[in-house]
């Protein structure tokens, strides 16, 4: 193995404490916390581990954070309602409506129902616009994450051929636009397209976020390319549950000149991402600069 | 010359004649479309442009009311000039002329503007919805060009694209848009270390720059497309951002400066016209005249 392990856990820790370095700056200075409200609507067992990591991580900086958990059958006015209520709540600097929603709401509706400036998901289609013509907006935190991991890897990006394969609205589209704002080629590549081999192996640095099981092997790496994967896949393999990514991590590892593993990669950064977006908005909210580093 | 020269003048007059039938049949219902242009100080500049979409207005079937403020209005009364446009029923779009005076941001003003009148398809939400997919209101010029392209017998599936630009309202929607379709595109832009790499993989190429002579024939794959977006003045002529003469010799189609995607953008300013005015039409009937009881 010639990669080196980009190590999403300590960087993402990294970030956690550069944010709670900022939010106690915030206290002392500005007598201000940021305040992170997210919703749970239904009691979807994953999106309560996500509700309950969030929260954890969400004090531990010190910032507020307000969970509010609502029946899977409350109705669309009755969830609107809430949502216009932590709008107009100064105390509330993030708003995250956890996704899925039960089938009965519609999601669009609800997330663009989020003051943009407050919409920490960056999922309110101001913000989608507002990235897609290079103007400051709330960026989605995965491939917030996986921008800071790729900057702190290579300081300057300017000229690099990147290839992200996935074109989701989450991570795919995003992150090609992050990456065109930090002034890469950028090629975005799908199920769609030909010669996929091919295009991934013109990447000196290659995102992979299709969520198919080892989708991408070594021998489609350029020697020396970095390669995010944002790929989470769960397998079985020997009679054991495992979680893989999008890559073929070991034969990929061989080649690319850095690689993030599954898990311990892209994941840790997500959350730290969040609260990053957080201060971020608490920051904008009383015209405050903006945290150094922990924006796009 | 081995490419077949793609006429956006004929393109253009397809389109005014479907947006004609279609602006006379909302007019029938009640709802003549209508656009209002808004230039601000000095319009020599803009001029030309602005008549040119009135005569384009007339030939298919929308209203053009052509306003000029003085340029010593201050932002807060053209954004306010703004919601009154908003508001007036009898309004369906908005045409922001630039240049505006430096007092005033152009990005001010497109957020002003409702997102059912952005016809000129600025708006954040309107560039949102493209990233999303939901086409409704694009950007004109990149409209126009990807219409162009769905004029060849090209699958644009797994078509291999290369955008030369990453300009807010030209080369970043053009690849969504192209994306959306299920195109591989790769935006090139001026830190691109080998353009030509890129461009010569690619089965259909746009360029969108604004320097004249930026893509030459030995830059392209025979037989490609060569859709181009550039306008430039040079010794008195206008050219594109291409070569025309050696690109003619590779590619399998190209677009003439003039006559390419110029006017085809006037005409998809015109259908985002009528089409605001039937989205209006729909959002007003479901909001307040539902009869059904």
């Amino acid at each position: 193995m010639t990669a080196t392990i980009i190590d999403g856990k300590a960087f993402a820790a990294k970030v956690r404490e550069q944010v709670a370095e900022h939010v106690a700056r915030l206290k002392d200075e500005n007598g201000l916390t940021p305040g992170l409200a997210v919703v749970l609507v239904g009691e979807d067992p994953a999106s309560q581990v996500y509700v309950r990591s969030k929260g954890k991580q969400t004090v531990e900086v010190g910032m507020n954070s307000y969970e509010h958990k609502l029946p899977a059958d409350t109705s669309e006015a009755d969830l609107l309602a809430l949502i216009d209520q932590l709008n107009k709540d100064q105390s509330v600097h993030g708003i995250l409506v956890q996704l899925p929603l039960p089938g009965h709401l519609n999601s669009d509706l609800v997330i663009n129902s989020i003051d943009p400036a407050k919409d920490v998901d960056g999922f309110h289609i101001s913000n989608v616009g507002l990235l897609g013509t290079g103007q400051k907006s709330m960026v989605p935190c995965t491939p917030l994450g996986c921008l800071m991991m790729l900057r702190d890897h290579h300081g300057s990006l300017s000229g690099m051929n990147a290839v992200v394969v996935g074109r989701s609205n989450i991570v795919g589209k995003p992150m090609a636009q992050l990456l065109l704002g930090d002034s890469c080629t950028v090629t975005i590549a799908h199920s769609r397209t030909k010669d996929l081999a091919a295009v991934c192996r013109s990447a000196d640095i290659l995102v992979a976020a299709v969520g198919r099981p080892e989708m991408i092997p070594g021998d489609w790496v350029k020697p020396g390319a970095t390669v995010i994967d944002v790929g989470i896949n769960r397998i079985e393999r020997d009679g054991k549950n495992k979680l893989v990514g999008d890559v073929e991590f070991a034969s990929a590892a061989e080649v690319a000149g850095a690689i993030t593993p599954v898990p311990g990669g892209v994941g840790p950064m997500t959350i730290a991402c969040l609260l990053a977006n957080t201060l971020t908005a608490c920051c904008r909210a009383n015209g405050l600069s903006e945290p150094k580093g922990l924006t796009a | 010359m081995r490419a077949a020269l793609i006429d956006g003048k004929d393109i253009a007059a397809r389109m005014r004649a479907e947006n004609m039938a279609e602006a006379k049949e909302l007019a029938a219902q009640g709802w003549q479309p209508r656009l209002v242009s808004i230039s601000v100080g000095d319009t020599a500049a803009a001029e030309l442009y602005v008549r040119n979409q009135q005569k384009t207005a007339e030939n298919s079937g929308v209203e053009f009311e052509a306003r000029n403020y003085p340029e010593t209005i201050s932002m807060e009364q053209l954004v306010g000039v703004l919601h009154g446009l908003n508001a007036d029923p009898r309004v369906n779009g908005i045409i922001i002329q630039r240049p505006l005076p430096a007092h005033i941001p152009v990005k001010t003003l497109q957020k002003a503007v409702h997102p059912l009148k952005d016809v000129e398809g600025m708006h954040p939400a309107s560039i949102g919805n493209i990233v999303y997919n939901d086409l409704a209101l694009g950007p004109c010029t990149a409209v126009a060009a990807v219409e162009i392209l769905k004029t060849l017998p090209l699958k644009l599936e797994g078509l291999d694209v290369t955008v030369i630009g990453h300009s807010e309202i030209v080369g970043k929607p053009i690849a969504f848009l192209l994306m959306g379709l299920g195109a591989t595109v790769t935006v090139c832009h001026h830190m691109t270390r080998s353009v030509a790499m890129h461009s010569r993989a690619a089965d259909a190429v746009f360029v969108a720059v604004g320097k004249p002579g930026l893509v030459t024939g030995d830059m392209l794959k025979p037989g490609a497309a060569l859709i181009d977006i550039g306008i430039n003045r040079v010794e008195g002529k206008t050219v594109g951002d291409a070569d025309f003469d050696s690109c003619a010799e590779v590619a399998g189609w190209i677009t003439p400066v003039p006559g390419g995607v110029g006017p085809v953008t006037v005409a998809t300013l015109m259908k985002n016209a009528v089409l605001a005015t039937r989205l209006q039409m729909a959002h007003y009937r479901a909001q307040y005249a539902d009869t059904e009881v």
